[in-house]
Parts: structure tokens; sequence; C-alpha cells
């Protein structure tokens, strides 16, 4: 409100007072809302678990949900160091990569599923995993948690 | 309760708006013999049909910051898009990149129009003048100039035999800058040379905050000093006039360089075993990006009865380089085995002449006739990808008609027409190729992604006119209105790309079959001068029908670390906006000054603002000054941006003071000049929305002291 009146204050000023042409059929920015519940940031999860990473998370969007992915991928360098840290021959680096289309045309969807499952030949180490969920406007949301991979971590129960 | 406060301070300020003395900054005085005033500047506005700024030594002097573009944004209508503390480039009402056009000795600088993180490469202490045109230029400058030009020229001759020198030095408390500058000059017979050298250093620059959020992640900034901001700048330039009866040449030299950190949190996933304090606020660790921007032109003009014939021709070498600890998401790329941190590589050469012929046979009547050339290439390097290698040449040329009936108005016209060819040559990335196999992704997919850069050979042809007219009815009123088409050829990234920026993170993607950009510009100023008061309103306003920008499509990349893909795409987009100056001396040593700007965007296809959208802002300055002494004080207001586009953050508004001053003071025969100034008096925290580190919630710098310090040293040859 106070914006409001300070910009037509700033118009006055200048002489010039600009009606938006906009017939106001504003386009939706408002991004989605990620609320991700598991993993946590700086889980561990187990490698060779055959029930699947328990992932549970809700999503909304002021307007309408299009669509989400998953992705997981490995972190071992930090970006940071020399790629040499190449993953033994044995493992193999593990990467999760799926997009979703259940929350399509929703305003709120609760994410439940076990669709992550870590093979057991899976390169322990640390990992990223990122969540991208994008509106009917084409407006995106991301985070990203760091995670381990290890063969010792707690079976999760649930 | 505080805007409440500055509205009621506004209103005043507009009821008492009955006033001012001439704007600070039009004001320009040059070396020792040769003073230019007001009268000056303003035959030189009356030149130009479009909203003219002329920035002289004072103005520079009095904001300088080590940083033209800065510098230039205290203009209203001007806006620095920054990069940490360092570098910075310009933006002209809402439009930046390459649409806008800086030249400096009449050549079109080469290498700030790319991304986000790519600063201006001009030395600061090397200015002594600046003209900024706001609104299409592309008429008399060419393609990139729609949204205006910023404009260096070239030092003024003195009027007599001369050997003189300058030593200025510059201290900043905020990222402990240290920097100074040599100039010696000298002025015999027909020659006048100049040479300049300058060094800045810089080290993590101090933001008022203890932790910054990047993707809901807090992020630590250990001793409220942002980790690896720091760099240095290293600049040299020569210069040489000779003028000989109706004969006159100018040849410039010049080379810049710039090393400065990233902060490591903006790149990539936060990750905060990467800002831990390493201890030392000067280093620069990686990553990092360095820039040798090396120019060398020559001006050729030749006068004879009413016409003169002048040609610029000028050769720059823009190198760049970007250095990150080796990363890959690609299994199968291996490390370099030379310079492993070597991340991105670009060399540009540009070439370009332009030929201009006036024709000044009577006083009611002005032509000009032109045509310019410029040939670029651009070769790349480093274990990751960007831009692509490509060639482009451009050529134009133009007519422009002033004709001046009387004393108190010129009507100017003119035509141009450009035609450009952009030849990019594909890039495949047998890397991701793999990756893409690995992942299982089908064929037709792989083959789609794996081409980080599509082949593209187009030729782009199209016109720019404009018409103005400039009206000066009586010393007291002078208004000008202009409108034109301009125009832009689409740039190599906008044709090609295909792949994540790593400044960005996103999945920039290019299309081959864009046509160029082009939009109608209307553009009107008013000055109001009487007695004590000077009144300026420019207001504008833009119509593209074909304006080039990310869209985010929805589609999902395959790409790692990418969400949807971002396609450049033209839409209909209208741009609105005002400045407004008032100045009023309210006391003969005592001036205040009101300055505010706006800029309205929207995109017709969209529906939305569009990105990197300046805020409005307001400027309260009180000067006082007397003799040797000024002082000021200035109570800057931007308002929040809440009009944003699609996958932008709105931007909270602040308020901020800035205290300065002015001192001359005569020493051993020279007269020395020191300027203090003290912004962000009380170390407010607040966001410049057109920053690159404002994706990363990362606050501007914090309270700021720096003194400048400038001293002459002159003798007259006998």
């Amino acid at each position: 409100m106070k914006t409001r009146l300070f910009i037509s204050a700033i118009c006055l000023l200048t002489g010039v007072f600009f009606s938006a042409c906009d017939k106001d059929d504003k386009g939706d920015v408002t991004p989605p809302v990620i609320k991700l519940a598991e993993p946590e940031e700086g889980d561990e999860l187990l490698i060779g678990d055959k029930h699947g990473v328990h992932l549970e998370m809700d999503l909304s969007d002021d307007v309408e949900l299009k669509s989400y992915s998953i992705n997981i991928h490995s972190n071992f360098d930090h970006h940071d160091h020399h790629g040499t840290t190449k993953a033994a021959n044995e493992t193999k680096a593990f990467s999760f990569n799926k997009v979703y289309d259940d929350a399509n045309g929703k305003k709120n969807h609760h994410v439940h599923n076990h669709d992550i499952v870590i093979p057991a030949n899976a390169t322990p180490g640390d990992y990223h995993l990122m969540i991208y969920c994008t509106d009917a406007a084409k407006n995106e949301t991301y985070i990203a948690r760091n995670i381990k991979l290890s063969t010792t971590a707690k079976k999760h129960e649930h | 309760m505080r805007t409440r406060y500055i509205l009621g301070a506004l209103g005043i300020s507009m009821v008492s708006s009955a006033c001012p003395q001439a704007v600070d900054s039009v004001r320009s005085v040059s070396l020792s013999e040769v003073i230019v005033t007001e009268s000056y500047r303003q035959a030189q506005s009356k030149r130009s049909t479009l909203t003219l700024d002329v920035l002289g030594q004072d103005f520079l002097n009095k904001h300088f910051t080590g940083n033209l573009v800065q510098t230039i944004g205290h203009i209203p209508g001007v806006h620095s898009m920054d990069i940490g503390a360092g570098f910075s480039k310009p933006m002209i009402r809402g439009l930046g990149f390459n649409r806008i056009a800086v030249s400096e000795n009449g050549i079109k600088q080469e290498g700030q129009q790319w991304g986000a993180d790519h600063g201006l490469e001009i030395d600061a202490f090397n200015v002594e003048e600046v003209q900024i045109r706001k609104g299409p230029a592309s008429l008399l400058y060419g393609s990139d100039a729609m949204g205006g030009v910023i404009e260096i020229l070239p030092p003024t001759t003195p009027a007599e035999e001369l050997l003189w020198g300058e030593v200025s030095l510059l201290g900043k408390s905020v990222n402990g800058t240290l920097g100074g500058s040599l100039m010696l000059g000298l002025k015999k017979g027909a020659w006048f040379v100049k040479a300049r050298l300058s060094e800045k250093h810089f080290g993590d620059y101090r933001v008022p905050t203890d932790t910054v959020v990047y993707l809901t992640q807090l992020m630590p900034v250990y001793g409220r000093k942002l980790k690896n901001t720091a760099g240095f700048e290293r600049n040299a330039g020569f210069f040489a006039s000779y003028k000989k009866k109706r004969y006159r040449s100018d040849y410039s030299v010049s080379n810049a360089y710039q090393k400065m950190g990233f902060f490591p949190g903006a790149h990539g996933i936060p990750d905060i075993s990467r800002l831990q304090d390493d201890g030392n606020s000067r280093n620069i660790g990686l990553p990092h990006s360095w820039v040798n921007h090396f120019k060398a032109s020559t001006h050729q003009q030749y006068a004879w009865d009413g016409m003169v014939l002048s040609g610029d021709f000028g050769y720059q070498l823009n190198h760049r380089e970007e250095w990150s600890a080796f990363h890959t998401h690609y299994g199968a790329q291996p490390m370099p085995e030379k310079e492993p941190d070597k991340e991105l590589v670009f060399r540009l050469h540009t070439l370009s002449g332009s030929l201009k012929l006036r024709i000044i046979r009577s006083s009611s009547w002005e032509h000009t006739l032109g045509w310019d050339v410029q040939g670029q290439e651009n070769s790349i390097g480093g274990y990751s990808f960007l831009l692509p290698t490509y060639r482009r040449f451009t050529t134009g040329g133009f007519w422009l008609s002033t004709w001046r009936p009387d004393n108190r108005i010129s009507i100017s016209g003119g035509v141009r027409y450009d035609y450009g060819k952009t030849d990019i040559t594909p890039y495949q990335d047998p890397y991701l190729e793999e990756y893409l196999r690995e992942q299982g992704y089908p064929t037709d997919k792989i083959d789609a992604y794996k081409w980080r850069s599509y082949p593209v050979d187009r030729g782009f042809g199209d016109y720019s006119c404009s018409i103005g007219v400039v009206w000066n009815p009586s010393s007291m009123h002078l208004l000008k209105m202009n409108v034109g088409r301009s125009f832009r050829l689409p740039g190599a990234n906008e044709l090609a790309s295909n792949g994540v920026h790593h400044g960005t993170f996103r999945h920039e993607q290019g299309d081959a079959s864009l046509s160029s950009e082009h939009g109608w510009q209307l553009d009107a100023s008013y000055e109001f001068t009487y007695r004590n008061i000077h009144l300026t309103l420019s207001p504008f306003a833009s119509w593209f029908d074909n304006y080039i920008y990310l869209q985010p499509t929805g589609e999902w990349s395959a790409l790692p670390h990418a969400g949807q893909i971002y396609r450049y795409t033209g839409a209909r987009a209208v741009f609105l906006g005002s400045e407004a100056n008032i100045s009023i001396d309210i006391l003969p040593s005592l001036n205040y000054r009101l300055s505010d700007e706006y800029v309205y965007t929207y995109n017709r296809d969209d529906h939305t603002a569009l990105s990197f959208s300046p805020p409005a802002s307001v400027r309260n300055v009180l000067t006082w000054h007397r003799k040797r002494w000024e002082l000021y004080v200035e109570c800057r207001n931007i308002l929040s941006q809440n009009r944003i586009a699609r996958n932008e953050a709105s931007t909270p508004g602040a308020n901020l003071l800035h205290l300065g001053g002015t001192v001359r003071l005569p020493m051993a025969g020279t007269e020395i000049e020191c300027s203090f100034i003290a912004q962000n008096i009380l170390n407010t925290r607040y966001y410049n929305h057109l920053s690159f580190y404002r994706k990363v919630e990362i606050p501007e710098p914090g309270r700021n002291i720096q003194l400048f310090i400038k001293i002459p040293i002159k003798r007259k040859l006998k």
C-alpha cells in the first residue's frame, strides 16, 4: 500500500502517469513450495536396502502444480578437488533421475514413495539429493540436500 | 513508518520544488586552463534529440569509487549491475547486457556484454568525460545500442604548451581497497601525449550479516567478510594526438587486466566446507576469473570547407578465463593433464572501422553520412563449455540530417541499415553423450542433447530510423522529443547455446531460428531553468515486438544440476518510465537536489514483468559549498521491487544514508584535491535487485569509508 502511494507520488512528480497497459491479467510469479520431511540434511542412506529410500514431502502452489522431479547424483569431490576420486571398479556411482506428473492440476500434493532403490554395488560416499517442482505457470522451486550413501546406515523404520 | 516519513519529505520537496541551480553533474571543469561550463553542457545537450547527460571531472571526482559503472550509476536512469564490490556492468532504463553500447575514444568496447558475471573493463582513473545517451542510439552506434550509449570521450587537449602529471590515491574500508594511478602528459607543438598506469587491490568485502540463505540452507559468513571476493586490477593506457591545421589524428593503446574471486557459495550447490575462513582476506582462491582487455585504436580527421571526414579504426582482444577446481558430472571426462582447473576460456578478437562525413555547408543544415564495419572471432578453451566458437561480421550505413531554421529549434532525422552475419561452430560433447547413454536415455534424446552448440550460419538485416526535435524557446525551457526504431542482432548465446550456465544454474537453450530484436522507442525530456531552480523531466516509452529473453519452458532438462529448460524466445514487451531531477539553491552556498527514477517493464506474452527490472529510487542530496570546501549528505531510498519475472526473487527496499565532502588544499604551487565518502553509514543490510549475488541472498557491502586524493603537477613550457 505504502509502496503504491510512493510510486504514484513519483509518477505525479515526473508529470507522467502511466496507467499500466496490462488490463490487470497478472501472470503468476509465485513459485511452488517444497517441504521435504525425509530424507533430512546429512542423512545416511543404506546401500542395498531393498525397500528403497523413504521419501516424504509436501508440495503446494497458490495456483496449480505441474510436475516434479527427483534427482540424486554423486558429490564425491565436493565439486572441489580433482576428479581423480573415481569409483573403484567393483562399485558404481549411484544416480537417480525421475520425473513425476501425479501432482498435475493440484494445489497441494503429498508425496510418499520408496522409488529410490540403491543397489548393492553403489559406491558409498557423499551425494546430492535435488528436488525440483514446477507449477502450471512454469515457476520453479528446487531444494538441495547433502546425503551420504553407506553400507552401515541404519535401516529406515517405517 | 519510515516510508511515511520519506513520503512526507517527498511531499515537501514537491511543494518547495520551486528553486534549484544547475545540477552539479553538469558543470565540468577540465584541467587548468580549459574551463568548460554549463553552457558547454547545454550546447552538447542541444545537439542531441536524446536525453543526454554530460559528466565532467567534477562529477567523476566527487563520485569516484574506482569503478566507473558505479560512479555513473548516480545518474537517474543508469544502474550498475554488480558482481561483488569490484566489477559492474551498466544498465540504462532497464536495458542491459548487449542492449547497451560502451564506447571509448570512438571505438565500441567489446567484452562486457556477455553474461551476468562479467564487468566493464575500463580504467576508471583514466576517464575525463562521459556522455550518456539514454534511449535508442542504434542509428549512430549500430545494433547493440538500442538501450543507450555510454561514451567515454578522448582527453581534452590543453590550450598551451604544458608538461603535467597527476598522482591519484584511493582507499576504501569495506574491502580494504588500495589503489593508485600515475599520469604524465605533454603538450608540445602539434603533439599531445598522455600516459597512465593504474593499479587497484582489494580484499574480501564486508557484509552486514553473519549468514546468507541459499537454497533454503543457512550459509555462514565468517567474520562478516564474504570469502574469496578479493581481486585486483592493473591498467595501462597511452594516448597521443597530433593536430595540424585541418588534420587531426588520435592514437590510443590500452590494456586492462582484472582478476577477481567468486564467492564459493554462489557456485553450485551450497557446501559449508568451502566457506571456512582461510585466515586470509586478500587471497584469490578458486573459483576465480581474470580478464585482459587490449585495445588499440586511431581516429583520423580532416576538415575542409564545410566538410569533416573522419575515420575510427580499432583492434580489441578480450581474453577471459575462469578457473574452478576441476569438476564434472560426466564420469567419462578425464581431468586435463595441463592446467586441470582451467574451466572456461574465451578469446574475442574484434576489428572495427568506421568512416563518417559531416557536411556543414550552411548554418541551417547539417548532414552526416556514416559507414561502420566490424568483424569478430571468438575462440574457446577449458574443460567446460559455455560459449561456442564463432565469427561475426556486421556492417551498416547511415544518413542523419539536422535542420536548424533558427537558434531555437532543430529537427534531426535519419535512417540506418545494418547487415550482420553470424557463423557459429557446432560443438558436440562426447562426455555428455556417454553420460546420457549411461543414464538410459533414448537415442533421439541423446542426439538432441549432445549438441552443446548448434551449427548456425545466418544473416540478419534490419533498419533503424529516428526523428526528433529540440526546441529551446528561451533560456528557461528546453524541450526534446525523439521517436525511433531500433534493432539488435541476436547474440551467439541466444542463437546456439545449449547447456547449464555455470553462473545461473539454468539449462539455457538458444534458438537458431530467432529473428532480430526490434522495437519502437519514444522519449522526451524537458528542462526548466529559472534563477536558482533547475528541473529536468525525462519520460520514455518503448515497445518491442520481439524482445529476446530466457523463457522457462516447463520441459525438464536431462542434464545434471538443471531443472527445467530456459529457451531464448522473442516476446512482446513494454518499457515505460521516467527520471526527474530538481535542483534548488536554497542559499547561495546551499543546494538541495532531488532525483528519482522509475521503470515499468511488462512482458505482454507472459503477463509478468521482465527480469532485472530496476527498482524505483529517490535520492535527496543536500550540498553545502564554500570556497575550497564542499560537503554533502545524501539520503537514498530504494523501493522494493515486487514486479518480477518468473523464477526471479522480489527484493525489499532500503533507505541509505551517505555523507561526503571535497576539499582543495593549495600546497607547493599545486592544488591537492581530497574527496571523502562515507557510504551506508547506518550499515543497513540491503539487496541490489540487479546484483549477480542477489539470488544467493548476499547483501550489498556494508558501511564504507573512502578517501580519494588527487595531486596534480603542472609546468608550463617556455
